[in-house]
């Protein structure tokens, strides 16, 4: 005669992650490779150039070009153009004399471009009475004319990714 | 001062660790001399030299002061070198000890004196100038808003020697003697900067040549 069940009990297992976690991971006097995944995933990894594998051992360098099939192209215009002047007649050497007192210079602000750029023909047009009534100039100089989408325009020709 | 011989790498699977070392014995020698290492090396552990803090040091090279303890107290003389690590002060040609070096045999070896360190808490008082009698000194504000050291007894500021300005590089800045690699204070000083209602990159194209017709599509946020 077969007795009814009354509880059962559900075995379950666990892995405690805890002690690995606190544990030492990495050793510097000996490589600790990985040692999960099998061979055949671990090769799987290293052949796909867009793995994570590939990003850990990069170092950052953006690549010159594009894998087409096995062959590694190079992209003339990937590789990065470095514009750099002539230091031709150029007076600022590496180190600076003990001699010179400090420089205090304030921050170059919005307000001073605009003082630099607009502030005396502004000046002038208002001692000659050249300001209708709202204080538009009636002769606007070409910086003066210049609207938002134009500005915008001329900045973005150069191709800079600032905006 | 802390010398830390290794850091684990900064990235996420480290445990930000050092290993270092701060416990030192100062001395009349530098902490970047072969001398200091070699009475630091590893493996050595001297017992701990109890410093009293001071929070504003006082007394600078070329600094006139007065011994209080000692053989020579009552002399004055002035300030050769000081270590703030352990708040000595070396007094030129006084409180010195002579040691001969070099004996061997029936050679007496050569006689050298040397200064002793004096404790700049107890052992020695600066002077004021106004009296040449030595004084405990306090840092005050003049009206104009400088630091200066001024003699508690009677109010008279001691100014700092000019000595104190001497490093390896030079006496005084003035005297300064400029280097094919240093830059004048003409050159440094002038203003180059024109304004202009240019981003960089337009300033930068402008200067170079560069001239760019093609305007990019227009690109929407949404």
């Amino acid at each position: 005669m077969a007795l009814p069940v009354t509880s059962s009990l559900v075995q379950t297992r666990a892995i405690s992650t805890s002690a690995t976690a606190y544990g030492k991971k990495n050793f510097r006097k000996f490589l600790m490779y990985g040692k999960r995944g099998t061979r055949q995933f671990k090769q799987q990894v290293k052949s796909d150039p867009t793995s994570e594998f590939h990003q850990m051992f990069s170092r950052g360098v953006r690549p010159v070009g594009e894998l087409v099939g096995k062959k590694y192209e190079v992209i003339p215009e990937k590789i990065p153009e470095l514009i750099v002047p002539d230091l031709e007649g150029f007076k600022l050497k590496p180190y600076v004399s003990y001699r010179v007192p400090d420089v205090v210079q304030g921050e170059f602000r919005p307000q001073d471009l605009f003082h630099a750029v607009y502030s005396q023909k502004i000046a002038e047009d208002f001692k000659a009475g050249k300001l209708d009534e709202e204080g538009r100039p009636l002769e606007p100089s070409e910086e003066e004319q210049l609207t938002p989408e134009v500005a915008k325009e001329r900045a973005l020709k150069i191709g800079s990714d600032r905006f | 001062m802390a010398q830390v011989d290794w850091k684990t790498p900064k990235a996420i699977q480290y445990r930000q660790t050092e290993v270092k070392r701060t416990k030192f014995r100062f001395t009349t020698n530098r902490p970047w001399t072969q001398q200091f290492a070699q009475q630091n090396r590893v493996g050595t552990r001297r017992k701990k030299v109890f410093v009293e803090p001071i929070t504003d040091w006082s007394f600078f090279n070329g600094d006139r002061v007065e011994i209080l303890v000692g053989k020579d107290k009552g002399k004055q003389g002035l300030v050769n070198y000081v270590v703030q690590e352990r708040n000595w002060v070396m007094v030129e040609g006084l409180n010195c000890h002579y040691r001969s070096i070099g004996k061997k045999g029936d050679y007496p070896g050569m006689m050298l004196q040397s200064e002793a360190p004096l404790l700049v808490t107890s052992q020695v008082a600066l002077l004021d100038p106004s009296d040449n009698k030595p004084t405990d000194v306090e840092w005050r504000y003049t009206e104009e808003g400088d630091k200066v050291r001024v003699s508690v007894r009677t109010g008279r500021i001691i100014p700092i020697p000019k000595l104190a300005e001497e490093t390896k590089d030079y006496k005084t800045k003035r005297t300064y003697v400029e280097q094919e690699k240093d830059t004048t204070e003409d050159d440094l000083t002038r203003i180059t900067f024109e304004p202009a209602l240019k981003t960089f990159e337009m300033d930068i194209a402008t200067k170079m040549g560069i001239e760019e017709d093609r305007v990019p599509l227009k690109t929407y946020w949404y």
